[in-house]
């Protein structure tokens, strides 16, 4: 207590110095996160905790419950889930209330920082036999995944891409992202008034508007690019009165509320599910683009374990099952996120015999990310914070709504 | 007499009344009665002045290089003010930088000041009514004006996102009645597509039963002889309503509007539900933009200071009108 009190009164402490150890990943320079000596892996052969409480620290309606009911009965275990909105706010959180979680879903983008900071432990890969056995090779390779050189502290999750997605009745087929030059002057055609929107997320909104101006890096640091890009986010209000939502996608496009709006993947192959009646009938309503040169963005996100997991064998159990095939279908049943699986191979979810192939509808099997994808698509990075802060200014000026 | 008598004169009369009002049995030690409300006195403190506070801290105080969140510094020696005047300038244009939360602001102070008044407009009848004219039913129609209450506001305005979408309840009706003139009744008419007014509604349709109650308690004081008295002085219903009732449902009034304006200015749930559109963002709004980005919470608690500031102006106003009433009375 008289520590604390002593602490409360000295000057804030600075991070500075820290920051100049960050490693910034980018594919064409990827970084091995450092095992550090005084944070290691668990020993492997460790028996399972008994009677435990696995926590997880999640994007809210981001794993299935039935596919947690089935780990926790098999297991014997319980579950907690705990939700955040942004990741600024979940690092935020786990930093400093060092909050008791055994598994979290963080974005590759914030790894090198929860590394250096000693938030996440090491991954014991004895434990996760089905990540070799079960995951595509772009994420297993001993030099995969860029952001995490020899899968030391992650193993993947979800994949997505950010594209477009209308309703085919709402949006005449000449005005549709298909038969325009650039795509995504959709989101700026008057025709439209009231009825597009875009995500509520400063990264995707802002690189939807630098790549519409033609600027493909989406991690850029250039003040001009990015001032540009607010220029075009804030025409969007007087032309389209544009709205900026969480779940506008998925929830509201099938319902007609909007003709247009910007969507990853897996809200727009969950979507039909929140229409106006059977979701077959909404399905062929909804159509979504990517750009077929995989010129897009893309992107995925990871399981770690937080270095104060108080459950860690019971965690490293949960992430392999949540490999397995089974499991990671299920899961993909219900939320429409695709996990990377070797037997689920982008070409199979067209292939009616193949068992979970319903779960993508005959004209939205472009949600569907290739592994090939990622050698051409644009993958959210790191931003260094003064880069950061300028990302946050330009957007804004746009949503205070000049 | 010297002093030294006249004190010990006093202190004797103290201790005989004391003991008098002992014996009658209405005899309390000093600080009996500040006894009972110094729990809740203690809990409000506790939370407010010290998440008030907190609020300083944070909007003085600095951001992680890293982490981005915000390191709240406690000691006001080490305060750093420029986020305040980034802020303010933010909001009037001045340090050489656009104005750009300016049309938030006014958006608000038009909303709140157009939601107050229909509020009043609307909920004056219906409190008047209930308070006058009820008669042997007024119990159950106290029971239907606390209804609003079993119902979160966030439910309530879900249930108005399902009214107002393109095949809702409201274009249904509207496209039934004979209104071809006007343009909102061709039964498609987006409400939910970023209108100020759909935002207002929402608010009125939010906050009106606060008002409702306060009217109703203040014009159900109203001694019914009073009203009598005009009327026998040969004033007419209308006038008896404008020289009395009016007049002394004046608190009433007051109260609801405090009670339904403070709330108001930093609404930002019914633009959230209702219009989702940068066009149409007020103060919360901007605090809540802020407050989901942690390297921005300290600009959402300065714009929480500036909404104190302005608050504190119809607060106020009614705590000034209401003490001089009382002293009038």
């Amino acid at each position: 207590m008289a520590g604390t009190l002593l602490a409360a009164c000295g000057k804030p402490e600075s991070t500075t110095d820290e920051a100049a150890k960050l490693p910034l990943a980018r594919p064409d320079a990827p970084v091995t996160l450092p095992i550090y000596d005084d944070n290691p892996a668990i020993a492997s052969d460790l028996p399972i905790e008994e009677g435990a409480t696995l926590k997880l620290y999640n994007w809210d309606q981001y794993v299935y419950k039935k596919v947690m009911d089935d780990f926790a009965a098999q297991y014997n275990c319980k579950y907690e889930i705990s939700t955040f909105n942004n990741m600024d706010e979940a690092l935020a959180k786990i930093r400093s209330t060092n909050m008791d979680i055994d598994v979290f879903f963080p974005t590759p983008d914030v790894l090198a920082k929860l590394v250096l900071f000693r938030l996440l432990q090491p991954l014991n890969l004895d434990y996760i036999p089905n990540l070799p056995k079960c995951v595509w090779p772009e994420f297993t390779a001993p030099d995969k995944p860029f952001y995490d050189q020899g899968q030391h502290y992650t193993v993947p999750y979800m994949l997505y891409t950010t594209g477009i997605g209308w309703r085919n009745d709402m949006v005449d087929e000449k005005d549709d992202p298909w038969h325009l030059d650039n795509p995504y002057d959709i989101y700026w055609n008057p025709k439209y008034r009231g009825k597009i929107g875009i995500y509520d997320d400063y990264r995707e909104a802002m690189s939807m508007a630098l790549l519409h101006n033609g600027v493909t890096d989406i991690n850029t640091g250039d003040a001009t690019a990015l001032s540009d890009a607010e220029d075009s986010l804030v025409e969007l209000i007087d032309k389209v009165n544009i709205a900026i939502t969480m779940n506008g996608a998925y929830e509201d496009l099938p319902k007609g509320i909007f003709a247009i709006h910007q969507g990853w993947s897996g809200d727009i192959l969950a979507s039909p599910y929140y229409g106006k009646g059977p979701a077959a009938q909404v399905a062929p309503l909804i159509s979504y683009w990517w750009p077929k040169d995989g010129h897009g963005v893309i992107g995925n996100d990871v399981f770690a374990i937080p270095k104060s997991a108080k459950n860690p064998v019971l965690a490293h159990t949960f992430l392999n099952y949540m490999l397995g095939f089974d499991a990671a279908m299920k899961n993909f049943s219900w939320m429409g996120y695709q996990p990377p699986q070797i037997e689920a191979p982008p070409e199979a979810f067209s292939d009616p015999n193949f068992k979970w192939s319903w779960v993508v509808w005959p004209n939205l099997v472009n949600c569907i990310v290739k592994p090939t994808d990622f050698d051409r698509g644009y993958f959210y990075l790191e931003l260094e914070p003064k880069v950061d802060q300028i990302w946050h200014d330009d957007w804004e000026v746009f949503i205070s709504g000049v | 007499m010297s002093e030294r008598t006249t004190r010990a004169h006093r202190r004797r009369r103290k201790r005989q009344q004391r003991l008098r009002l002992k014996e009658e049995g209405v005899w309390y030690p000093r600080g009996f009665w500040p006894a009972f409300a110094a729990p809740a006195t203690i809990w409000m403190a506790l939370l407010f002045v010290t998440p008030f506070y907190a609020v300083f801290a944070v909007a003085m105080g600095t951001v992680d290089p890293i982490f981005r969140n915000p390191v709240p510094v406690w000691q006001p020696w080490y305060w750093d003010t420029s986020q305040i005047v980034e802020v303010f300038g933010k909001i009037f244009g001045t340090g050489g930088q656009p104005a750009i939360f300016a049309p938030a602001f006014i958006r608000t102070f038009e909303n709140v000041f157009a939601a107050s008044a229909l509020c009043l407009i609307l909920g004056y009848p219906v409190a008047y009514f209930v308070a006058r004219h009820s008669g042997k039913r007024k119990n159950l129609f106290r029971l239907l004006l606390i209804a609003p209450f079993w119902i979160s506001y966030m439910m309530r305005m879900l249930a108005w996102v399902n009214i107002l979408q393109p095949d809702g309840y409201l274009n249904m009706i509207l496209a039934w009645l004979p209104l071809d003139f006007l343009p909102i009744a061709n039964g498609h008419y987006g409400w939910l597509e970023g209108h100020q007014a759909t935002v207002v509604f929402g608010i009125v349709y939010g906050y009106i039963p606060y008002m409702i109650l306060p009217l109703f308690a203040g014009l159900d004081r109203i001694p019914q002889s009073l009203l009598e008295a005009s009327r026998d002085l040969g004033a007419s219903a209308p006038r008896t309503f404008f020289r009395v009732t009016l007049p002394l449902s004046k608190p009433g009034i007051l109260a609801g509007l405090v009670i339904v304006t403070l709330p108001m200015f930093g609404d930002y749930y019914t633009n959230n539900l209702l219009s989702r559109r940068p066009t149409t963002s007020m103060i919360g709004n901007l605090i809540d933009n802020n407050v989901g980005v942690p390297s921005r919470v300290s600009e959402a608690a300065v714009l929480v200071l500036f909404l104190a500031v302005i608050l504190i102006v119809p607060m106020s106003y009614y705590l000034r009108t209401t003490s001089r009433q009382e002293a009038s009375d």
